[in-house]
Parts: structure tokens; sequence; C-alpha cells
């Protein structure tokens, strides 16, 4: 599989921008020429110069600098967030499919009742009831999402339960655990690692979105859908306050869906 | 020994008006397998053999009766005792391909079982695994290999190796042949019985073949409609089957020239 994805294109492309990102994030004190959160009233929208390479903001802060730290918030937020979902749908999307009956009623009753509230409603309470903080937006966003990720592990074990080869393992004596985390999984993997990493992009979007509209990332601090947000009241004045932290968003949103929906490609053939 | 008594499975099902109709998948049928003999079970498809294969190996849960092995009830055992109970009986299905976990090295594919029936060392797990590849007459490079690089053939010792490695005292083989070219069945059934005959253990064949049946064993039941209709021991020739539906079975062999043909071209 690995060299497969070497030889896509598509996946290289992705998997560069995805790198160029992390190393942005990784080695932001370095490449920042400016401190993101340094305010310089004297020197608000400034053009581009030496010292500050994209110019200044509403506050006379470094774009530049700012968009390079952003890269930490979106892909720290972003990765942890899609860890734990992936763990949580992993725990609880197995189980009740495996084991069918009853069980599966129920998990599939509880998480339609999580499905029709739409994310952005669960998470504008939550945060609502847990105020403003990353830790509260993370735990919001874990909170809306867990039950779509879930159902889509619950839709691959079931394709999987019925496969001749857990009967058969059930024959060599395994436990029902044991078929779950050294058949099923495994099995699975693949395919759901291409969900994830598609959802990557969808998250980064998702948290930018929420602290565009305020939620749960405080102000000042540099995040790319935060700098969307403030900058939107110079939209004609000095546009290119939203389109710096746009392009950006768009980048790793793109590298991120170029590489998910190319290990796609180079999976399915073989699900088929 | 394995004893099965007035065994019934039965299934709902719906039609198309939504109502619900029993499927008698199997009904009340009743045999005892001794130890060390062979035996063949003839049906037609749907007749609910695999479903008696299931049932035999606890998969599924009967409707009613009883199955005993060696005078204990499956029906009476936790959990935890049936999944041990099945170091004595173990099965063989149809497809090679689908019952090998597609993830998994051959290697691991047919260590699986000794790890979870036996406690021993991962020297004596190699030795094991290295000896019953060569008792199904694979070549040693098989066991770093994925099924899908494995012919049909392979795969299909690859699985019988699977159920004899914990030495069980029964094997089920469900249609365990079909699907298979004409010369590669023949070796996998000669392979088959000089197993039986090495090992002492005893053989269940489950097929719609009633040449295969009759090669393999001596002892015959015929299965029709999930009822066992006809049940012999020790036959040796054709002629002995008295069941109508039996001489059906037997009418409808290919005829072995061109000139036994009943319907002329």
């Amino acid at each position: 599989m690995l060299k497969k994805v070497f030889k896509s294109k598509q996946a290289v492309a992705g998997l560069l921008i995805i790198l160029i990102v992390v190393f942005i994030a990784i080695f932001a004190p370095w490449l920042a020429p400016n401190q993101p959160e340094e305010i310089n009233p004297a020197k608000k929208f400034t053009g581009a110069s030496l010292e500050y390479p994209l110019g200044t903001d509403q506050l006379g802060r470094c774009i530049f600098s700012r968009l390079i730290y952003g890269a930490r918030y979106s892909l720290g937020i972003a990765v942890p967030v899609l860890l734990v979902l992936a763990v949580i749908s992993l725990l609880i999307g197995t189980i009740p499919p495996y084991l069918g009956g009853r069980f599966d009623q129920l998990f599939v009753v509880v998480s339609d009742i999580f499905m029709s509230f739409p994310p952005l409603l669960v998470v504008l309470s939550l945060v609502g009831a847990l105020g403003q903080g990353i830790l509260n937006i993370m735990i919001a966003v874990v909170f809306s999402m867990w039950v779509w990720f879930a159902k889509v592990v619950r839709s691959y074990v079931l394709l999987e339960r019925k496969q001749g080869y857990i009967m058969a393992a059930k024959i060599a004596g395994c436990s029902d655990l044991k078929i779950i985390t050294r058949h099923i999984i495994p099995n699975i993997l693949p395919a759901l690692l291409v969900y994830f990493s598609t959802g990557i992009a969808g998250m980064i979007l998702m948290i930018s979105g929420f602290s565009f509209l305020g939620l749960g990332i405080t102000a000042g601090v540099p995040e790319w859908g935060a700098m969307l947000s403030s900058g939107k009241a110079y939209l004609y004045s000095h546009p290119l306050l939203l389109v710096y932290p746009g392009l950006f968003i768009l980048f790793t949103a793109t590298g991120f869906n170029l590489f998910g929906e190319a290990l796609r490609d180079i999976i399915s053939p073989e699900e088929v | 020994m394995l004893s099965v008594k007035n065994l019934a499975k039965q299934y709902t099902c719906r039609d198309k008006k939504g109502r619900k109709t029993i499927v008698k998948a199997v009904d009340d049928v009743s045999f005892i397998l001794e130890e060390k003999k062979s035996y063949s079970l003839v049906g037609e498809s749907g007749s609910g053999k695999s479903t008696l294969a299931r049932l035999l190996l606890y998969i599924e849960k009967p409707t009613s009766g009883q199955i005993k092995i060696d005078q204990l009830d499956l029906a009476k055992m936790s959990t935890r005792e049936l999944r041990n109970k099945r170091a004595d009986i173990q099965m063989v299905m149809q497809d090679g391909q689908s019952s090998l976990d597609p993830s998994l090295k051959i290697y691991d594919s047919i260590a699986e079982p000794l790890r979870n029936f036996l406690k021993i060392s991962k020297k004596e797990e190699k030795r094991r695994v290295e000896a019953l590849i060569s008792k199904v007459e694979l070549p040693l490079a098989v066991l770093d290999r994925l099924p899908h690089q494995l012919s049909g053939g392979q795969q299909k010792r690859v699985t019988i190796a699977r159920a004899i490695s914990i030495n069980p005292k029964f094997i089920v083989f469900d249609e365990a042949v079909s699907g298979l070219d004409v010369t590669v069945r023949k070796k996998i059934l000669d392979l088959l019985l000089r197993l039986r005959d090495e090992s002492g253990s005893s053989y269940l064949f489950i097929t719609h073949d009633i040449d295969v049946a009759m090669y393999m064993a001596r002892n015959i039941l015929i299965m029709k409609d999930g009822k066992i209709v006809e049940q012999l021991e020790n036959i040796s020739s054709l002629t002995e089957f008295k069941h109508d539906y039996s001489k059906v079975l037997i009418r409808s062999l290919p005829p072995r020239t061109p000139g036994h043909r009943q319907v002329k071209i």
C-alpha cells in the first residue's frame, strides 16, 4: 500500500502540503519574524515590508507571524480531536453491530437521537454551557461528531462480520473480543484511515468556522478562522486581511483532502 | 461420540405481503457419529446441510433438540466451555478464500487454533505449523504469504491444516471440495483420506455429490428438505439405497459414456 501511495501523484502532492503545514506548525517560533500577539498601535494596516512580510492588521500585529502560529491551532485542535474520535468510534462502533440483535438496535436508536441534532447546534449549546476555551471547543466537537464516526465504523463492521473468516475464527476458538481486535479491526482499518484522513480537512474547516463565529477561541488568538472573523470588518478597506487566512485554510484543507481521496482511490478497488 | 437428537432449526422470514412464514431448515434430525468412523451427508442445495453443519459446531443455536459430544450437552455449556469444546469438533468451510482472514499471513492463520486451544511456546508453535503445512503437502514458503496470493487448492489445504492442527475428534467438511477443478479435487480427497487414516479423527463430509460421498465414506446419510431420509452403514454399492429420493440422486449421476445417455442428442 505504501508503494502505491508514493506512486500516486495526488497522494504525494497532498502529503507534501500536509508536511509543509506540519513543518510550519512545529517550527513556528523560528519561522515567524515577530511575536504573533504583539500589538503595535502605531503601525496599523501597514503594507508589506521587510519587518512585516505581509503587513500588519488593525492592531498593528504582524499578519505573517499570526498566520504561521495559526497552523499550530488548526492542526493542534483538529488532529487530537480526530484521534479521540477515532478511538471512541472504534470502541463504540464495533461491539454493538458485532453482537447484533438488541445491542445493535439500541445503538442505532441512540445514535439516531444524536444524529438528529445538527453538530453546529450541539457545539453552540455546549460551548454556551462550558464557556470559551480551546479544550471546551474540542470537547464540544467530539461530543457532536462521535456518532457520525461510530456509524461509519458500524457500517464497515456489518459488512465484515458476515465474512466466512469470522465464522472460521470462531471455530478456531477465538473469543468475541479477539475476533473484534484481531480480525475485524485490522480488516476495516484501511477503509477507516481514508475516512479519518478526509475527516481532518472537514475538522479544520469546522474549527475555523466555529472560531469565525466566535465560538471557543478567545479574541486575539492567532487562529485562522478567528483572523477571518476579525478581518471581516475591514472587508472593503483592507480585503487582504481576509484573503491571507482564507488561503491558508484552503491550502491546509486541500492537502488533507487530496491525500485522503488519493488513499481512497488506492484502497477502494481492493474492496469491491 | 457425537449424538444428535430431534434437532430442529427454524427461521422466520417475511413473504412479499409481510406475513411471517416459518422455514424449517433442519427438521427433527437424529443421528449418531461414532469416533474413528467416516460419514457422508448427501443432499441437494437448500436441503439444510450447511445449517446442520453450523448447528453441529454450535455457531447457531438450534430451535429445539440436543447435541451431545461424549454425553455432554452443548446447550448446557457456558460460552467459555463451548469455546474450549471446539477443540473437539472443527469445520472446513466451502470457500477457502473467504474463510481465511485476508490480512493475516498463512502462518498466523494456521497458528491461530494452536494459540487459542493449547498453551505452547513460540518455538513449539513454529515446529507444529511447519509440520502441518508439510502434512497438507504445501511448501514452507507459503507460510509468509497472504491468502489472496494462493490458488484455490492451496487455500483449501491451508484451511484443512487449520482444522487438523489441534487433532479434533470430529471434523465437518462442508462442501469441502466443491468449486475446485476435478484433478485438484481428487488430490484433496485423497489427502483427506490419508490424513484421516493417520489421525484417527472422525470425518463428516457434507456434499451434494453422491460420487464424492461414496468415495469418502461407507456410512451415508441422505438429507432432503431438512430431514434425514435414509441412513446406511457400511454400504458397498449404489444398489443398497432404498429410499425413493436416494434413487433419484443416483439416477441423476452423469452417465459414464455418451452411450448411456437417457436423452439422445
